[in-house]
């Protein structure tokens, strides 16, 4: 991996050469840096914490694999699995099919309303949950929807709608008037085309809004932190966040918990590592 | 006839596909935004907010100016300018300097490079702040880390008022720099290889061709991670939140946490709170007008 690449042009100057030497360097440093704690942290899931204590840096010398079990059962963690599967499962699914419904009607049908509605949908984007997490707390208390599953989906579906609306409208600007006109001329309501021409196509954005916010959605902790008090509507970060702060010096079980939250995205980041990295890129062309 | 059924048709058709999302939008995200800038300027401390059982007013700007007397809003607010800075300074030139590495292919196993870099930013911030608590703390590895040079050091990194900021701005490091990295990568990828090459042969350098062709194709991403760089360091929160909690003595405290502290920590202070993140808002949005007016002068391309 450190080897550098035969160079295509014999003649490098010193300087050239000390300047690729650095950069390669810099890479390999940040990269063993990025990888360290991880594996850090996964080495020491496998010890007791009374081994932790007198080996912090080394190899398990006992491997032990009890953490998991036991940090399983206290954790609750089949609860919180389920809870974080709902949310994002069924946040996900709204957002995508109201954000695509809502940029075929930008994109495809004329009407006075569009340019207002999907400015403030784009503005929307750079809005921050932190701004309005007050008034969110104020209006579920108001309205009754604190401490309901129904009152975290709502707020998370709509977070998820300004990006969704914006790719979506911008994918379905590219799909040519001439099918939907002549779907129209053989006497297709607009919902019908929606269904059954719009939507198969748009399987691609579809994809790529739901890779960015099933990340987004399964590590978000803030609003089911202040939306919610009962146990049983925990998801896996806020319930990860209590573990640790409740056995804080059992440093074995502490690890295996952070070990089993951080598991299931990075299965998921390494099975679909190509459509995250440019989901990113195109979330942020508009910044 | 038959046109006024299809322009009802397309109405109905039209309020039925957009009501929904919209609908959402404006109780989840546009209300509250402006409740929020309503609530900063009112002595709002719960109950109902409209009917007759309402029992509230607006007051003017005194939450504000309560916010600019206090101390603990000007600790916060300089370590948010710190964390800006450094992303600026740090993470993105970092990202670049890593994303042209691999751009070069200064380097075999690029993909690998690429993955592990990024890797941090889908891990849950819950995840990560309490790893590197862990990893700083007295009894974690810095600390044999640093024994093994220097007998019997001290480790006072998270205990220490003026030092304790340090950690958490290394930690962002380790988590951001992937995310800029991939952005640089994409858009470098976008430059036309045969221009690249033809430069090469006419005998143009590194160094040349950096400045010739690179940075001047990618100004228009550069302004858009600076953009990225100071709303995200802005609203920077989560992590600050579950590794220090602010702490030592709220030394490590941000406008976002101050806010919060304020909202749900003790008697809570609901329009002080909204004049916190009202605050926050008009800052960041002063920035990135700075930073797209930088952008034209520069001539920045897009």
């Amino acid at each position: 991996m450190t080897q550098i690449q035969p160079m295509l042009k014999p003649k490098l100057s010193i300087g050239a050469i000390i300047a690729r030497v650095l950069l390669v360097a810099i890479l390999i440093g940040f990269t063993v840096m990025t990888i360290y704690p991880i594996i850090w942290l996964i080495i020491n899931s496998f010890k007791t914490s009374k081994e932790f204590q007198m080996n912090r840096l080394g190899l398990p010398i006992a491997p032990t694999f009890i953490n998991y079990p036991q940090a399983w059962k206290i954790g609750n963690f089949s609860m919180l699995f389920v809870n974080s599967i709902f949310y994002t499962g069924v946040a996900t699914l709204a957002i995508v099919i109201l954000s695509l419904s809502t940029s075929f009607a930008f994109a495809k049908i004329q009407s006075k309303a569009t340019k207002p509605l999907y400015n403030s949908f784009v503005i929307g984007i750079l809005l921050a949950l932190e701004s309005i997490m007050v008034p969110l707390f104020i209006m579920s208390i108001v309205t009754g929807v604190y401490d309901t599953r129904i009152g975290i989906l709502i707020p998370y579906i709509g977070l998820g709608l300004p990006i969704g609306v914006y790719l979506g409208t911008e994918f379905i600007k590219s799909i040519p008037d001439a099918l939907i006109e002549s779907a129209r001329l053989e006497g297709a309501s607009y919902l019908r085309i929606f269904f059954s021409i719009i939507l198969p196509m748009c399987i691609p954005v579809a994809m790529t809004l739901a890779i960015l916010t099933v990340t987004s959605l399964w590590n978000e902790f803030m609003l089911v932190n202040i939306l919610a008090s009962r146990e049983s509507l925990k998801s896996l970060p806020v319930g990860i966040l209590k573990f640790s702060g409740s056995l804080a010096s059992d440093y074995g079980k502490q690890f295996a918990a952070l070990v089993i939250g951080m598991l299931p995205m990075l299965i998921f980041y390494l099975s679909f590592r190509k459509q995250i990295q440019r989901g990113l890129a195109a979330g942020a062309v508009k910044g | 006839m038959r046109q006024l059924t299809g322009t009802l048709e397309r109405k109905q058709a039209y309020l039925l596909l957009v009501l929904p999302a919209v609908m959402i939008y404006f109780a989840v995200i546009a209300f509250p935004t402006i409740f929020s800038i309503v609530l900063s300027v009112s002595n709002y401390q719960g109950g109902a907010v409209f009917g007759e059982k309402a029992n509230w007013s607006l007051v003017g700007f005194k939450h504000y100016l309560r916010m600019f007397k206090d101390q603990y809003f000007w600790i916060s607010f300089k370590n948010n300018i710190w964390i800006m800075l450094m992303s600026l300074f740090i993470q993105i030139p970092l990202g670049f300097v890593l994303a042209y590495t691999i751009f070069r292919k200064l380097i075999v196993g690029r993909e690998f490079f690429q993955t592990v870099i990024y890797m941090p930013t889908i891990i849950s911030v819950i995840v990560v702040a309490i790893l590197w608590q862990s990893i700083f703390s007295p009894y974690g590895p810095v600390t044999s880390f640093m024994r093994m040079f220097i007998p019997g050091w001290e480790n006072k990194l998270v205990s220490h008022p003026q030092l304790a900021i340090v950690p958490v701005l290394f930690v962002m490091v380790w988590y951001y720099t992937g995310m800029y990295l991939i952005i640089f990568l994409a858009n470098l990828q976008k430059i036309d290889q045969q221009v690249i090459e033809s430069a090469q042969i006419d005998g143009a350098n590194e160094w040349q061709m950096l400045k010739a062709i690179i940075l001047p194709a990618l100004s228009g991403v550069i302004v858009t991670t600076a953009i990225l760089a100071i709303s995200g360091s802005l609203r920077s929160f989560g992590l600050i939140w579950a590794m220090t909690a602010g702490n030592p003595a709220r030394r490590t405290s941000v406008l976002a946490l101050y806010m919060y502290d304020n909202a749900f920590k003790g008697a809570p202070n609901f329009p002080l709170a909204n004049a916190i993140s009202t605050f926050m808002v008009t800052v960041s949005f002063v920035f990135i007008v700075i930073a797209k007016k930088i952008e034209k002068r520069f001539g920045g391309k897009e």
